[in-house]
């Protein structure tokens, strides 16, 4: 598994600069890789990129052994007619219905299946909404901010049983917490502002699966890296 | 719903009255033009049975032609929501076929189908059916992508949910354009009955017109108005009655 850009330039029609000019970078799989970045600097747009929504301008993307993408954001709502559980039931393939029972109770929103999507806390929607991309076909899951509104020690256990009951397939989390990306991710994609050269970099993470200690040397130097990339 | 709609009508009814007979007695105007409180309770007594009956018979097609517009505009909707070369020409052709005015096309219908039922109906759907074509075709064509993403991210769309989908997150405002285009179907089924029908209100009125017979035609339109609060009214209950029971459906079936 193995994503890569290769000279990607893109902009937007009006723009008058250009989103992304000579892009490259290199991301091997599988594993809790992610995506870092300031606000506005293109990391939904890369995301687009990555599952064929937008096209480049010129250069190349390329994914390999990744045949079934699918992207998720922190915004998404549950049609209002049926309940949360109703709703999972629909859309879980009948062979993944027990791993769905287990990803509610892992994630904390079991007491909440009967309620309708609308009447949720924030979190809780991110949740639910992370829980249905979980249990669909997919070999890349892209998390555009699919734990926004959680909270800190919930986000923690989250990303630990992801990383445990799929650690075969290709994770790329939209974060902007330096904390949990470097010690929870394998790769840290930074993406840089306009004007600095090259656009991305790729800095190695810890890859923890476990609460670590955020006070450790490594960390704080694997950090000061991610910090002094963007 | 439906008191406060009576109550609305009653009031206006009320005003325009006051305002006729305050210009009959400062103008001191005869009976023969504004007829005095007494002749206009004397006319409501004469006529009231039979303008009833008219009534109903008008809004019996108006509501026809307004089911039939309904299910039209839908099914046009339906098809001009697609970003297809067809999609597209379905909505521009809405657009533009709906600036010309469709009453100006009522003698063409009569000079055709005659001064029957058909024609009514006809003119009736025709007058209710762009305002509720447009909205329609704006609630159809306006992706709800938040909801939409998942389902086309994991092949699961079908433009029968799409259809669900768009509808159900814009089910007051599809609501609202149904109970307000009952004025609108009422008012083409009058129009039609004024210009050459043989039955129905307006048919009436014409008669009463004829006649200079103003104590008449304030029966038709106290009539009028109170059958169209009524079913407004019931129209807009019957929305929330919808919106309620599809939010309170446990599994509504997603296709």
């Amino acid at each position: 598994m193995q994503i890569s850009c290769d000279d990607i330039t893109l902009a937007f029609a009006g723009a008058e600069t250009p989103v992304f000019a000579d892009l490259n970078f290199v991301l091997k799989g599988p594993g809790f890789h992610a995506l870092f970045g300031p606000s506005g600097v293109g990391k939904t747009t890369l995301a687009h990129l990555l599952i064929d929504q937008v096209r480049p301008d010129t250069g190349r993307v390329r994914i390999d052994g990744c045949p079934r993408r699918l992207y998720s954001y922190n915004l998404e709502r549950l049609p209002g007619w049926s309940s949360v559980g109703r709703h999972l039931e629909r859309i879980t393939p009948p062979t993944r219905r027990a791993r769905c029972a287990e990803l509610a109770v892992e994630f904390g929103i079991e007491a909440v299946l009967g309620q309708r999507f609308a009447r949720l806390s924030l979190g809780q929607k991110n949740r639910v909404n992370l829980i249905r991309y979980l249990v669909q076909d997919f070999d890349l899951l892209i998390m555009d901010e699919s734990l926004a509104n959680v909270d800190e020690r919930t986000r923690e256990q989250i990303i630990a049983k992801i990383k445990v009951l799929f650690p075969d397939r290709f994770f790329l989390y939209i974060s902007h917490n330096v904390i949990e990306v470097a010690r929870f991710c394998r790769q840290v994609l930074v993406l840089r502002g306009a004007h600095r050269r090259p656009r991305a970099l790729t800095v190695p993470g810890l890859d923890g699966e476990t609460n670590g200690d955020s006070a450790s040397p490594a960390m704080a130097q694997t950090m000061l890296t991610i910090m002094n990339a963007v | 719903m439906l008191t406060r709609r009576i109550y609305q009508f009653l009031i206006v009814y009320a005003a325009g009255l006051a305002l006729l007979l305050g210009l009959k007695y400062l103008a001191g105007l005869s009976d023969y033009v504004i007829p005095g409180p007494s002749l206009v309770w004397q006319t409501f007594h004469d006529v009231w049975g039979r303008y009833a009956a008219d009534t109903l018979d008008t809004l019996t097609v108006a509501v026809l032609g307004q089911v039939a517009s309904i299910c039209l505009a839908t099914a046009i909707g339906i098809v001009g929501r697609q970003t297809t070369w067809f999609g597209n020409f379905v909505k521009v052709a809405a657009y533009n076929v709906q600036a010309y005015p469709i009453v100006a096309l009522a003698p063409i219908i009569f000079i055709l189908l005659g001064d029957g039922f058909i024609t009514r109906l006809a003119i009736a759907a025709m007058i209710c059916y762009f305002p509720l074509l447009l909205v329609v075709l704006g609630v159809m064509s306006e992706p709800v992508e938040e909801i939409e993403h998942f389902y086309r991210m994991t092949g699961r769309m079908r433009w029968q949910l799409e259809v669900k989908i768009r509808a159900f997150e814009n089910l007051h405002k599809l609501t609202t354009v149904v109970a307000g285009s009952a004025t609108l179907a009422m008012a083409g089924t009058i129009v039609a009955e004024f210009i050459a029908a043989n039955a129905g209100i307006g048919y009436s009125i014409r008669i009463a017109l004829y006649q200079s017979d103003l104590g008449k035609i304030l029966i038709a339109l106290f009539l009028i108005g109170i059958s169209l609060s009524v079913y407004q009214a019931l129209l807009e209950w019957a929305g929330t009655l919808v919106h309620r029971r599809w939010e309170m459906v446990e599994g509504g079936a997603v296709p």
